[in-house]
């Protein structure tokens, strides 16, 4: 046993260096790979292709974005890991996936030398919302799975809510004509 | 640190968490650690409040405080780095008062009634200090606990 000062020192490095976008909720800094983010917008820009759902089938969703081809739903992060509430000035639209991320402000781009595993003691959520964890500027920054923003089963209820809007609407349309 | 005894076989590391002490197989520890940073990141794990950064490792940091009190014990400044039972190569950290002793001893077995993380006791003087088992304490559940220490403490 001993009982050390402390100094400066890194995790070991183990894996490849990654280039990240480091952005903010609240006051936690998240890195997310800079490969899976397709775009970034600001909230203001997306007023006519974002649509507020009705059903509160997924609190932490509550708008759709069609972007391209694709129907996203907008994920609020904070609201995902249960954070304070902030006002969201950012979404993130993921590459090849149904998912766009509300964030509060980019901090920047870096590259981290490695990730490291989270480790075994996480084994809640976590372990679904993180790709593991990197150590930026003396900081341990959880690196984010950007398919844990939704899981499958959420993704069906949505489906499912955004069905009985659509054939709401029909009906609506059918009575009204 | 302070040496109450020599090292053997049968050392121990008492800690003081919150008013209660606790006794740790010496073999488990790999080092008092400093108070450095505690980093913190959204979770779910209840007994794990963050993570430090030892021997280039990512360690994470059970909260022992509020585990055994339900409480977080205040003055708990330095980490007690453990190497986990059953050969892990992961380390996990115990916040602790700079106050530790080594101690050695033979333990006797728990009572019956004694919860899963007492593995034994030692008689240290006229005390007789709980020997934790780290393993099963980090996978009971905190409310149990926190039960079975006031059960003690009224009776």
């Amino acid at each position: 046993m001993s009982a050390a000062g402390e100094h400066n020192e890194k995790p070991a490095r183990r894996g490849k260096p990654e280039a990240v976008i480091l952005f903010w909720v609240a006051n936690q800094m998240f890195a997310i790979a800079a490969e899976s983010v397709q775009e970034i917008r600001s909230t203001d820009s997306l007023a006519g292709s974002a649509n507020e759902i009705e059903q509160q089938a997924v609190p932490k969703v509550r708008h759709t974005l069609e972007w391209g081809r694709r129907l996203c739903y907008v994920v609020n992060a904070g609201v995902h890991f249960d954070l304070p509430v902030t006002r969201p000035t950012l979404v993130l639209i993921v590459r090849r996936m149904r998912i766009a991320v509300l964030v509060d402000r980019i901090d920047r781009m870096a590259e981290i030398p490695a990730m490291y595993p989270l480790p075994r003691a996480f084994g809640g959520e976590e372990r679904r919302w993180y790709r593991g964890l990197a150590y930026i500027d003396d900081t341990v920054i959880p690196v984010v799975e950007p398919s844990g923003f939704l899981s499958a089963e959420e993704l069906t209820v949505l489906d499912h809510a955004m069905k009985l809007v659509a054939s709401q609407r029909e009906m609506e349309g059918a009575v009204q004509a | 640190m302070i040496a109450a005894g020599n090292s053997s076989r049968n050392s121990f590391v008492l800690l003081r968490i919150g008013a209660h002490r606790f006794a740790l197989p010496a073999a488990l520890i790999a080092e008092l650690a400093p108070p450095v940073k505690l980093h913190t990141f959204p979770h779910t794990s209840h007994s794990v409040s963050g993570v430090i950064i030892r021997r280039r490792r990512i360690v994470p940091v059970y909260d022992a405080g509020s585990l055994l009190l339900a409480k977080n014990a205040s003055g708990q400044q330095f980490y007690l780095v453990v190497r986990r039972a059953g050969g892990a190569s992961e380390l996990s950290a115990i916040p602790v008062s700079g106050e530790c002793e080594m101690a050695t001893g033979e333990t006797q077995p728990p009572e019956d009634d004694r919860p899963a993380y007492v593995a034994g006791t030692l008689a240290i003087g006229e005390d007789t200090v709980d020997v934790l088992d780290l393993e099963a304490l980090i996978t009971s559940a905190p409310a149990t606990i926190a039960e079975s220490i006031r059960g003690e403490a009224r009776s």
